[in-house]
């Protein structure tokens, strides 16, 4: 056992004894872990998040067209003349999907706004009133708005009701502040916060409109910005992906819209993340080896002070095997104590960084994540043991009789 | 049948190299010495002594010529079989003590049965060997530093003891004690040989080489008395 064998003491005695020097040498495997350990759990809670959030609308299909359908500013219906989601392609569309899922037709563009002389900018969504409901969702702590949106009427996000603080039954003025006219519309309803979405209606801090007011002022009727299919069965996905792509984008060379779900997104998305987090990371590993020289300059030192020590071991029978625990005890102990520190300091800081830059902490202490801080202890301890191998090997191979005479 | 020697060395040559040349700490030497023996070895500064000292404790190896110690051609056993020898068959006592200093008196003493049997000492050796030599249980507790010459002395001497070797060398145990003490420590010492330990002993004192029952003068390397 560890704790009564003689050469662990002998290493627990000699960190002791250059308590201060092994504690200024241990600082920097604390700097290390807190760094890689702080830095991959922001990382991975930055994916769970995403993951989470894009997996709300997983079972989503984007079909848009390839044309992007570009606003003008303010409103000037007349100058609009590119082209989406045909009503052909929506018929296609619809006969594929069937029963298997609803299909949610979209009209967007981007706008300046208006609220109590306070100018905004965001995204304006033209959709069926009927159609709102089935993705979309109010929240009740503004007023009890409705989703059956009059032709007047619109539903506004959650970010912009914050900002502007706004309650149902406020005033919006739609179009351009320099704009001769601009409509106001009644809110009728706060929307639910959606975060981050797959798909294509990012409402936080858009505003939502009858798709008839929307054509009326922005033209374009019957060519959609995007088509949502909004599948029954999220197994079914790539199946009717398929069908679709084989039913629409009958010429394979120039396909009339792109299909898109969560899934490319959410990898696209993680996988830049998970990038992210390792190149952060490994900035945080360039401590780690600036530690690792000031252990392997302390552990140097300690065997330069102990020469004698080493002597007198090796004389009177100590295997060099024996000797070289010993040392390489010492580094653990320097590295045990590093990370330990490190692994507490980790859990604190990486708790404040995760809150203070993802604004939850929901996901961390998931085990993707909190894996991050014994991963970080281990490597720790490991550059640590590393770096006493070197001084270890010395100490063991000394001449016992040059190391007896040595003062 | 003829008893084969404790220690036997046979025409044993050792040269250092060094930058302003060969140095011959020991020439040509030939020597046997039994079981139970008092040995006292003398000579000059730069006569060979510790080199002696080295090589019968088998911290070193000759250049040429055989060492055998109980029957064993010490050239022929390898690094770790040399170890173990240290450990089991020889008790070293040095001038200055060289006890581990971040161990007790007490751990000092443990430390060797430690390292034979590879576990701490349950059958109460160590303490008995300390009481033996005259270090009570607070003295024990105590660090090297925390003790006088002559305890470290008894110390170094218990720690020697604990493995039940059959050789005692020492190097000049009295060197760093004052006479009464130095006497002291001889009276152990004395006792040991008479329980059957073989006690090869180097000093610069006639007056110590006196209570051994043979003495070899070493100068200039080689033998010139034994």
């Amino acid at each position: 056992m560890i704790k009564g064998d003689i050469f662990f003491n002998l290493s627990v005695r000699s960190v002791r004894l250059n308590f201060l020097r092994s504690m200024l040498a241990a600082i920097g495997i604390v700097i290390g872990v807190v760094a890689i350990a702080s830095m991959g759990m922001l990382g991975t809670n930055m994916q769970l998040e995403v993951k989470e959030q894009l997996s709300s609308s997983a079972n989503t299909i984007v079909i848009s067209s390839d044309t992007v359908r570009m606003g003008p500013p303010g409103f000037t219906p007349s100058s609009s003349t590119a082209s989406g989601v045909t009503k052909s392609e929506l018929t296609k569309i619809t006969s594929v999907v069937g029963s298997n899922g609803t299909v949610i037709p979209i009209y967007s563009t981007n706008s300046e706004f208006t609220i109590s002389s306070v100018a905004g900018r965001g995204p304006i969504y033209g959709i069926d009133p009927d159609d709102i409901s089935k993705f979309l969702s109010l929240n009740k702590s503004y007023g009890n708005g409705t989703m059956d949106l009059g032709v007047n009427e619109v539903l506004v996000g959650s970010t912009i009701a914050e900002e502007f603080n706004l309650r149902v039954g406020s005033r919006i003025k739609i179009g351009s502040f320099s704009s001769s006219s601009r409509p106001e519309l009644r809110i009728a309803g706060i929307l639910n916060p959606r975060g981050t979405v797959a798909d294509g209606v990012s409402t936080d801090n858009g505003i939502v409109v009858n798709s008839k007011w929307y054509t009326n002022q922005y033209g374009g009727e019957n060519e959609w910005t995007q088509v949502n299919v909004i599948v029954n069965d999220v197994d079914n996905i790539s199946g009717i992906e398929s069908a679709l792509d084989a039913k629409v984008n009958t010429n394979a060379k120039t396909p009339a819209v792109r299909i898109t779900d969560a899934t490319s997104q959410l990898e696209t998305e993680t996988s830049t993340l998970g990038t992210v987090t390792t190149f952060i990371m490994a900035i945080g590993g360039i401590s780690l080896l600036v530690a690792a020289v000031s252990i392997f300059n302390v552990m140097m030192m300690s065997v330069s002070e102990r020469i004698q020590e080493i002597g007198i071991l090796l004389s009177i029978g100590t295997e060099k095997g024996e000797v070289r625990r010993m040392f390489i005890y010492e580094a653990f102990i320097l590295g045990l104590l590093g990370a330990g520190i490190g692994g507490i300091s980790s859990m604190i800081i990486g708790y404040s960084v995760v809150d203070a830059m993802i604004g939850t902490t929901a996901y961390f202490f998931q085990p993707a994540s909190i894996l991050y801080v014994p991963a970080a202890m281990f490597i720790g301890v490991a550059v640590c043991v590393i770096s006493g191998v070197y001084p270890a090997w010395r100490a063991s191979n000394m001449d016992p009789i040059d190391a007896l005479r040595s003062e | 049948m003829i008893d084969t020697p404790l220690i036997q060395l046979v025409d044993v040559t050792k040269t250092y190299h060094l930058e302003s040349g060969d140095f011959t700490a020991l020439d040509h030497v030939s020597l046997e010495i039994g079981e139970n023996e008092f040995i006292a070895i003398m000579g000059p500064s730069g006569s060979g002594k510790s080199t002696m000292m080295n090589q019968l404790g088998i911290l070193d190896v000759p250049t040429s010529g055989k060492l055998y110690i109980s029957g064993r051609d010490v050239a022929e056993m390898s690094a770790l079989e040399r170890t173990h020898m240290r450990r089991d068959a020889i008790g070293y006592i040095f001038q200055k003590f060289y006890l581990i200093p971040l161990l007790t008196a007490y751990e000092n003493v443990e430390y060797p049965l430690i390292l034979k049997y590879k576990k701490r000492d349950t059958t109460g050796k160590a303490a008995a060997l300390l009481g033996q030599v005259g270090i009570d249980k607070d003295m024990s507790a105590h660090r090297p530093t925390q003790l006088s010459g002559g305890q470290q002395q008894r110390v170094a001497i218990a720690r020697a003891l604990v493995n039940d070797p059959k050789i005692l060398l020492c190097d000049e145990p009295t060197g760093n004690l004052d006479s009464r003490t130095g006497y002291q420590i001889m009276d152990i010492l004395c006792g040991l040989h008479r329980d059957g330990k073989t006690v090869i002993l180097v000093t610069h004192d006639p007056k110590i080489a006196e209570y051994a029952h043979r003495t070899i003068r070493l100068v200039d390397g080689r033998i010139a008395e034994s």
